[in-house]
């Protein structure tokens, strides 16, 4: 079985975020980059069916500078085969560009699973994993929080609003994963070793043309800041006439 | 040549060939399976050590009862090996005497120190005996400890004082006034056999000496097989020891991980150890007195020090044979013996395929470990068991990723963010805001410079309760116009934790980053009030090229107040105050009086009260190693434990000067429903400040 895992450098969420002077991005100095949370889980995944199946090859794929290939060798470290980086100047917001250039580069790579995150940590657009479904014209299933292979089959687990709901496919298929199933493996040194000499190609990311562009960047209204009332019981009263009139929640 | 001189001369011959055959193939399976381990350097410190805790006992002694009756035989041991060099060569050369190379005045003083000291001696083994088979101390139990080995070895002992003393006996009584008051002993049991005949007493003699003689020989031949191989090698292994003295006390191993051809890092079996640790493992006499003093196993916990040196020594004995081609000899069964072993399956397969890690020693134990160093300053013949401890941990980690779930989000918070918690690092200066507190850059911009730079540490930067400690601290440095700053933003996690935790490659990220900080600013002093940062930056930071002056705020306050810098309020109130030594100070630093100095400096009505466990005994709060960021479920917890001892010493305020103890000390209060504050000690200053 071969399994492609595409991931996405993006950057720490636990900072604060400044927009940059040109106004339609933030401002990258200081951030911290890692991969992308739902990313990571969907290369344990893959690397889940490899340790039970020793003729599994795990392939990673990431568009982006050269600043991705840090990103690619922590996949490496945890135990992925080999890397791919799809080199760019800078990664779009078009999500459809991004779809073209990663199914171009799947397409004859004789993949029975494509796995994604269910969406990235920075711009949230979720379907980047979709339309590469769409563009390679195989069956795609989102969202997933339970995954068993055998064979040529999957059967999976999507959470969706209000209950569950459990789905078969063929392979090969494109999956998006979903948190809850499974927790990133850490990678440990003896791996981080062997990531440096593990293989990985850079080619040019055949993006075409652009349609969305981001045209402008805000950061939230501040919170206004809280307010103590009062101590014990005596403050009840205040707070539920300021919850009625002012908050207007009750 | 007469028959018996014959025989003597074949039995020592064949003796020593036995004993020197098995002595050689002791330390050839220490060289052969153990790493390298240079311990050639600091020969002062480590003769130091060698008189001290080895000839003087120090260490022993600091359990008063066992330990005196204990230096006794040894130092009975060293007078009597003399005079066991004039038994066996009169023996090899009859007629022999000391008297012969001596003068008479030292003649005399070394027959009366054989006599007391045989005396001395025999009256200690048998309260020793006493305490083996009717006391049963708790100390000396468990883990598989081979008592029966330990009551062999002290009858042994006794029946050669006793051979010693009636050899001395049947020689007087035979030759009546060839005694002298310098045998007194001898002397007195002989007028008891002066009723006896001639053949009685020759008779009598020659047992006592053949019995005497004989049983030296199997006594050193026993030990080869028997945990008291500690008689032959606790003196080397005190000299050879790290810990105590040589190098920089409880800092962990340097470890290259850009090491050409290293495939392993850290330890998961014997052969991965240095042969320091494998003659430790020799040393260790199971007296139990490390697993006593540990807070995992005293708290219930699965963990015990000493098993750790009884399964490496185990498994050093399963795998060498195999290893340096013995197969098949004469085992050592005593040595291989205890809890924790792959029961029974001894074919050479099984040995070659079990490893320390796992078929002896458990993730679980290792775990449990707080790094807390009260095993190591325990034990009597120096042996470091929290060594292994920290190589089997960095085993885990750096070759399989194998550790509780719990301690990966501070691992990748560290790496992210710098800190074990996923706080903002931009905030890190936050709890300085209004307080005028400049970072380094701001200073070194204005074209100053500190005289010393406060390194705020993770807690004091995020952790609520350690901010105010944090606040408190500046605030009596700038009662005293000290010029410091701080790096705000550009600190990082020290990382101790992940070095403790056994991630030896996160660690030297966090360290090297830091490094490269302080050196751009070109940092000397800093101090700080956290004793992990204090430790790690002033301790083990030279290993990666960092070299400061690190002071721990205790000393440094302490300082100020004895320089009459910091205008304080009066007398303040009449207290009691219980201070909880931090392990990381304490018995890795040794800095005890500082903190007390500072509160009685501080509070001069106060009246210091010490918990039953203190200073270099005193108990870890738990959060040490690593611990703070895992479950604790299995047993009772160990804040818990130290918090019950802090408060039954009826104090009115506890003191700490760790911000980990103060977490962990803060939480036992409340959890025993207690209203007794607990402050830093900086705290204590900053509230007397004028
Ligand atoms: S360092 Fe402390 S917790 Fe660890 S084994 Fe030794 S005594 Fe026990
Ligand atoms: S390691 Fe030291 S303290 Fe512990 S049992 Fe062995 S000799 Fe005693």
């Amino acid at each position: 079985m071969k399994i492609a895992v595409c991931i996405k450098r993006v950057p720490d969420m636990d900072v604060r975020f400044k927009i940059a002077a040109i106004g339609n991005a933030v401002d990258e100095a200081g951030l911290k980059f890692d991969m992308n949370d739902f990313d990571s889980w969907a290369v344990e995944a893959a690397l889940q069916i490899k340790d039970r199946d020793a003729a599994t090859e795990v392939v990673i794929v990431s568009l982006g500078t050269d600043a991705v290939q840090e990103t690619i060798r922590k996949a490496l470290a945890m135990g992925a085969d080999r890397g791919v980086e799809l080199k760019t100047d800078h990664i779009p917001f078009d999500g459809l560009a991004i779809a073209r250039a990663l199914a171009a580069e799947l397409k004859d790579g004789g993949y029975d699973l494509v796995l994604f995150g269910k969406q990235s940590a920075d711009s949230s657009n979720g379907v980047v994993g979709a339309m590469v479904g769409e563009l390679l014209g195989l069956p795609l299933v989102t969202a997933i929080s339970k995954l068993e292979i055998s064979g040529q089959k999957g059967s999976a687990k999507r959470e969706i609003e209000g209950g569950q709901e459990f789905v078969e496919f063929p392979l090969p298929a494109v999956l998006t994963i979903d948190q809850g199933l499974n927790i990133a493996r850490y990678p440990a040194l003896k791996g981080i070793m062997a990531a440096k000499k593990k293989p990985l190609e850079v080619k040019p990311a055949q993006l075409g043309a652009q349609t969305v562009t981001v045209t402008q960047m805000e950061l939230p209204p501040e919170r206004a800041p809280g307010r103590i009332i009062g101590e014990g019981v005596a403050a009840v009263p205040e707070l539920v006439r300021l919850l009625q009139t002012e908050a207007k929640v009750l | 040549m007469t028959i018996g001189r014959g025989v003597f001369i074949f039995v020592v011959v064949v003796t020593l060939a036995f004993f020197s055959y098995n002595a050689q193939r002791l330390v050839r399976y220490m060289r052969t399976v153990g790493r390298p381990d240079d311990r050639s350097d600091n020969p002062v410190t480590r003769i130091r050590n060698l008189i001290l805790i080895g000839f003087g006992q120090t260490k022993i002694l600091r359990d008063p009862v066992a330990g005196s009756l204990h230096a006794l035989v040894f130092w009975g041991f060293v007078v009597l090996t003399i005079g066991t060099g004039e038994i066996i060569i009169s023996g090899l050369f009859p007629g022999f005497s000391y008297a012969m190379i001596l003068p008479g005045p030292i003649y005399a003083l070394y027959t009366l120190s054989q006599e007391l000291f045989a005396l001395l001696v025999l009256a200690a083994v048998t309260v020793l005996l006493y305490r083996r088979i009717v006391v049963k101390p708790a100390r000396l139990q468990g883990d598989k400890v081979h008592s029966g080995d330990a009551i062999l070895i002290l009858s042994m002992i006794g029946a050669l004082m006793v051979s010693l003393l009636s050899l001395g006996a049947f020689e007087f009584a035979l030759h009546p006034g060839s005694g002298t008051i310098f045998q007194p002993i001898s002397l007195a049991l002989s007028h008891a056999l002066t009723g006896l005949p001639t053949w009685g007493l020759e008779a009598g003699r020659a047992t006592s000496w053949w019995f005497h003689a004989l049983l030296i020989l199997i006594f050193l031949n026993y030990l080869p097989y028997s945990k008291h191989l500690h008689v032959l090698t606790s003196l080397p292994n005190t000299y050879l020891s790290n810990t105590s003295g040589p190098g920089v006390k409880g800092a962990m191993s340097y470890m290259d991980l850009e090491a050409e051809g290293v495939e392993h890092f850290g330890a998961s079996d014997v052969t991965q150890l240095g042969w320091k640790n494998l003659l430790d493992s020799y040393s260790c006499t199971e007296c139990g007195r490390c697993t006593a003093a540990c807070p995992a196993h005293i708290t219930g916990k699965l963990l015990s020090p000493r098993k750790i040196m009884i399964n490496t020594r185990q498994r050093l004995m399963e795998l060498a044979p195999l290893a340096t081609g013995d197969f098949g000899e004469f085992e050592h069964p005593q040595l291989s013996a205890g809890e924790g072993g792959d029961a029974g399956d001894a074919t050479a397969t099984a040995a070659l395929q079990n490893t320390l890690l796992d078929n002896y020693i458990t993730e679980e134990e290792l775990w449990a470990c707080t790094s807390c160093r009260a095993c190591v300053q325990e034990c009597p013949v120096s042996i470091d068991q929290l060594d292994i401890i920290n190589e089997l941990r960095r085993s885990l980690v750096l070759m399989e990723s194998r550790f509780p779930p719990e301690i990966q989000p501070a691992f990748e918070s560290m790496e992210r963010n710098g800190s074990p918690w996923a706080f903002n690092p931009g905030d890190r200066g936050k709890w300085a805001e209004g307080m005028d507190i400049p970072t380094m850059a701001e200073m070194i911009e204005r074209g100053e410079r500190p005289e010393v730079l406060f390194w705020v540490g993770c807690m004091g930067s995020f952790d609520d309760r350690a901010k105010k400690i944090a606040v408190a601290f500046a605030r009596v440095l700038q009662a005293a116009h000290v010029r410091f700053a701080i790096l705000g933003q550009e600190e990082k996690c020290n990382g101790d934790p992940a070095r403790r935790m056994g991630n030896e490659y996160l660690y030297q990220m966090l360290a090297r980053d830091n490094i490269e900080t302080l050196d751009r600013y070109g940092v000397e002093t800093i101090v700080t009030n956290c004793p992990h940062c204090f430790h790690q930056i002033g301790n083990e930071y030279p290993q990666l090229g960092g070299n400061y002056e690190v002071i721990h705020h205790s000393t440094y306050i302490e300082k100020l107040l004895e320089e009459n810098r910091l205008p304080l309020n009066g007398e303040g109130k009449q207290l009691t105050v219980a201070y909880h030594d931090s392990c990381y100070l304490g018995r890795y630093n040794d800095v005890y009086e500082a903190p007390r100095e500072t509160l009685r400096r501080s509070l001069p009505m106060m009246t210091l009260v010490e918990p039953p466990r203190t200073r270099s005994k005193a108990l870890c709060c738990g959060a040490g190693g690593g611990r703070m960021w895992m479950e604790e479920t299995v047993g009772k917890r160990i804040n818990a434990e130290r918090t019950e001892e802090l408060l039954a010493t009826g104090a009115d305020v506890l003191a700490v000067a760790c911000p980990f103890c103060m977490t962990m000390i803060g939480d036992g209060v409340k959890g025993q429903d207690s209203d007794v504050p607990v402050y830093d000690i900086s705290e204590v200053v900053a509230q007397q400040l004028l």
